[in-house]
């Protein structure tokens, strides 16, 4: 079987290379601050005899290629056809991360939510619904706390029922520009 | 979920005109292969009619003149509905679309509570208390690479050049090799180059667990925001500032840190500023210098030499921002502030332990071949009676390539081979000027014919004390270069000789003018490359002609600078 890709995106800061260093056993750097991740990052995972290849997108606010970093993850999520883009929110900033949702969902790219931080959510008194995200969208929702380990089997679990997802709308070659 | 559906069953939608307009511009589009094999049309027609220049020119490319034809013929419809602000209205509804999903998905508390970050930050980041507090965790963080790092940094220079230098020897003795040129090669070349290495480690380790902690917690992002304004007026921005500060421990992880700023004009052009501030290994070359020629007043010349960079570094900023990098916008400074978190173990001693072995793997091969390099010159003969590994410096080939540059130097007022060759191997690392300067400088000893083996331990393991208690002294003094007491003593005890030879050595090149010669030759220090390890870290981040740019920058401002000074005081006195 071929490797399936899937491609980590989200705003900066919301814990994306956490969940990359969690799921690939990667070293990257961590750090509390925005824009650590200014290239995309490889690595690799394999579950139940599946080879996941993750990319680590830098984070971005928005897909308007403004800045280098938008225009890596815009271009790998329209042109790179990973086979599920996972969408990292922190939850703590549920709206304000879910504009980038909002235009990842527009590129038509099969998409994972996972809300990420809602420990620091539940701290500040706010109750999140993820099934009604779930149901409105269509798609998985997974709630995390990456920094102490919760939802990633969760995650996991997903990605190993994960099945090549044919794009017919994109054949052909997979370098846009 | 069985077999998971991940394609999003919910579609945006749009006011009914610009969907209508969508449709029939992604239709349109739709009719060129090319375009249907590379994007996803909805998706293209919606970025279209937002404007997005790069689209567009791929679809003019692509689609030809119809379909830019049917893009401008959609926007010329939409016009009647919203003017000029299009892309405005679908940003717009783009926005209500999230708040809508995120009012069903979260329920706020009724009253949002200010959190605890937001009552830091009201402390933190306030105009009149947030630079104060920046400068003060700023000095804390050189106290830690300074003072707290340098009984470590004696410690291995002590275990170094003491016991392992004992053990080769022994080894050596055991095996017949002792008190050759093998001997020579390992003590001299190896362990004074790998070594010259490994004596940074305590100060890298103390730098990195002093960043993950401003890092983890989120305070950087802060420093940053802090500082901007300030930061601005030199061509910089915010976040250039943390790199700035790092470069007084060492160049290096300066470079490296640079990559916290997201745009690469402001990446190089803090690279580029980096190398004047002055890092800790000039210091003991300011030490030793000053104390032979300025005995009553280094602490002041050393001052001077650190307020020096930093003004070069300002007036370069300002000079570039207005040049080279001034047709370049500056991007606009917009940070988001982390929460604060508490720092995990693990993460810091990750953090420390990487970059420093990232350090380590990319410093050792250079300083080890170009150490071996060094003594290799200093023990090939090219004139005089000595044997390999047995000549006099002065008859080394060391000396007759360091005179080949010595016109370069003439002209500020140390044109000697000593003094040339010292510069040279500073090129390789800044604490090579001392240890040659201490190995040209040196008269040839009397007891020099007796037991070699011992004698050469003991010479080493002297030039290891004075140099330990140089470091130390010098890394005591930083505080003090900050402003905090400037009253620190200088009891850098030279080795017999020394003193007196180097001051005849710049006596001689300078036409009787030592001292300002010596101020010259301070000043070129403090300005050309501060040491290969950084040139490589350049290269590595900046490309191989920002690091040609670095170079011969650096050195062209060191040459003038130390012409000023010489020719300038001359003039004068």
């Amino acid at each position: 079987m071929a490797d399936l890709t899937i491609a980590l995106a989200g705003n900066p800061n919301v814990g994306k290379s956490t969940l990359f260093n969690a799921l690939t056993g990667k070293h990257q750097h961590v750090g509390n601050w925005p824009g650590k991740t200014v290239a995309k990052q490889e690595g690799k995972l394999i579950i139940e005899g599946k080879h996941l290849t993750i990319i680590d997108l830098p984070g971005t606010y928005s897909l308007s290629a403004h800045s280098p970093e938008e225009e890596i993850a815009r271009n790998f999520i329209v042109c790179g056809r990973p086979d599920a883009v996972v969408n990292v929110l922190d939850a703590a900033n549920l709206e304000r991360n879910l504009y980038l949702s909002a235009q990842i969902l527009e590129t038509g790219a099969p998409m994972i939510l996972v809300l990420n931080m809602t420990d620091v959510a539940t701290a500040r008194g706010l109750q999140i619904h993820p099934e009604v995200l779930s149901t409105r969208l269509g798609i998985p929702v997974i709630t995390m706390a990456a920094s102490r380990g919760q939802g990633l089997s969760e995650l996991k679990r997903l990605l190993a029922t994960l099945a090549r997802t044919p794009r017919e709308a994109m054949v052909g070659s997979s370098v846009c520009a | 979920m069985t077999s998971i559906g991940l394609t999003p069953s919910l579609r945006m939608t749009y006011a009914s005109p610009i969907e209508a307009e969508l449709t029939r511009l992604s239709e349109d589009l739709g009719h060129c292969p090319d375009l249907v094999a590379r994007y996803p049309m909805r998706w293209l027609a919606i970025q279209l009619l937002e404007g997005d220049a790069l689209l567009q020119a791929e679809v003019e490319r692509l689609g030809g003149s119809v379909a830019s034809e049917a893009l401008a013929a959609s926007r010329m419809r939409l016009e009647t509905h919203y003017g000029e602000d299009l892309d405005v209205a679908m940003v717009d509804q783009r926005y209500r679309f999230v708040h809508d999903l995120a009012a069903q998905a979260l329920t706020r508390p009724k009253t949002p509570s200010l959190t605890m970050s937001d009552r830091v930050d009201r402390i933190v980041t306030n105009r009149w208390l947030g630079i104060p507090i920046f400068l003060g965790l700023m000095w804390v963080v050189f106290k830690l690479t300074t003072d707290v790092a340098a009984p470590f940094v004696d410690w291995i220079d002590a275990v170094l050049t003491g016991p392992v230098s004992h053990w080769i020897i022994s080894l050596l003795s055991i095996t017949g090799l002792s008190g050759g040129w093998l001997e020579s090669l390992l003590i001299d070349g190896v362990i004074a180059g790998v070594g010259g290495v490994l004596v940074f480690i305590p100060v890298l380790f103390s730098l990195y667990f002093a960043l993950a902690i401003l890092e983890d917690s989120g305070y950087m992002a802060r420093s940053a925001f802090v500082m901007d304004r300030l930061m601005h007026r030199l061509g910089l921005h915010g976040k250039s500032f943390l790199p700035m500060i790092v470069g007084f421990g060492c160049s290096v992880p300066a470079i490296y840190a640079t990559r916290t700023l997201e745009n690469e004009r402001d990446r190089i052009l803090t690279g580029l500023l980096v190398p004047f501030m002055s890092c800790s290994a000039r210091l003991p070359v300011y030490v030793l210098v000053a104390a032979i020629f300025f005995p009553t007043m280094a602490g002041l010349v050393i001052f001077g030499l650190y307020l020096t960079g930093i003004l070069v570094a300002i007036g370069l900023g300002i000079l570039l921002k207005h040049t080279l990098f001034g047709n370049e916008l500056p991007t606009p400074f917009v940070i988001e502030l982390p929460p604060y978190r508490l720092p995990t173990l693990r993460n810091i001693w990750q953090q420390m332990w990487e970059r420093t072995a990232a350090f380590l793997q990319h410093a050792w091969t250079i300083i080890l071949g170009t150490s071996m390099l060094i003594w290799l010159l200093l023990a090939l003969p090219v004139s005089g009676e000595g044997g390999f590994a047995e000549t006099d410096v002065d008859q080394s080939a060391f000396a007759a390539v360091s005179g080949v540059v010595t016109p370069v130097f003439a002209p500020l007022g140390f044109g000697s081979w000593e003094t040339s060759g010292a510069l040279l191997t500073g090129f390789v690392a800044k604490e090579v000027v001392v240890s040659t300067m201490i190995q040209v400088y040196n008269v040839p000893g009397e007891e020099e014919e007796e037991a070699v083996a011992t004698t050469f331990g003991e010479d080493l393991l002297a030039i290891g004390g004075s140099f330990v208690s140089a470091t130390s002294d010098a890394l005591k003094a930083i505080p003090s270069i900050i402003g905090i007491n400037l009253a620190a003593e200088e009891d850098e005890q030279a080795p017999d000789g020394l003193t007196g030879a180097i001051r005849q050595g710049f006596d001689a090149s300078s036409g009787g003018h030592g001292a300002l010669a010596a101020l010259a030759f301070l000043v070129f220090v403090l300005l050309y490359t501060p040491c290969m390890v950084a040139v490589a870290a350049a290269r590595q981040e900046f490309g191989s002609r920002w690091m040609w740019v670095s170079i011969i920058g650096q050195f062209v401002i060191a040459w003038l600078a130390a012409l000023i000074v010489f020719q300038g005081g001359r003039f004068f006195l």
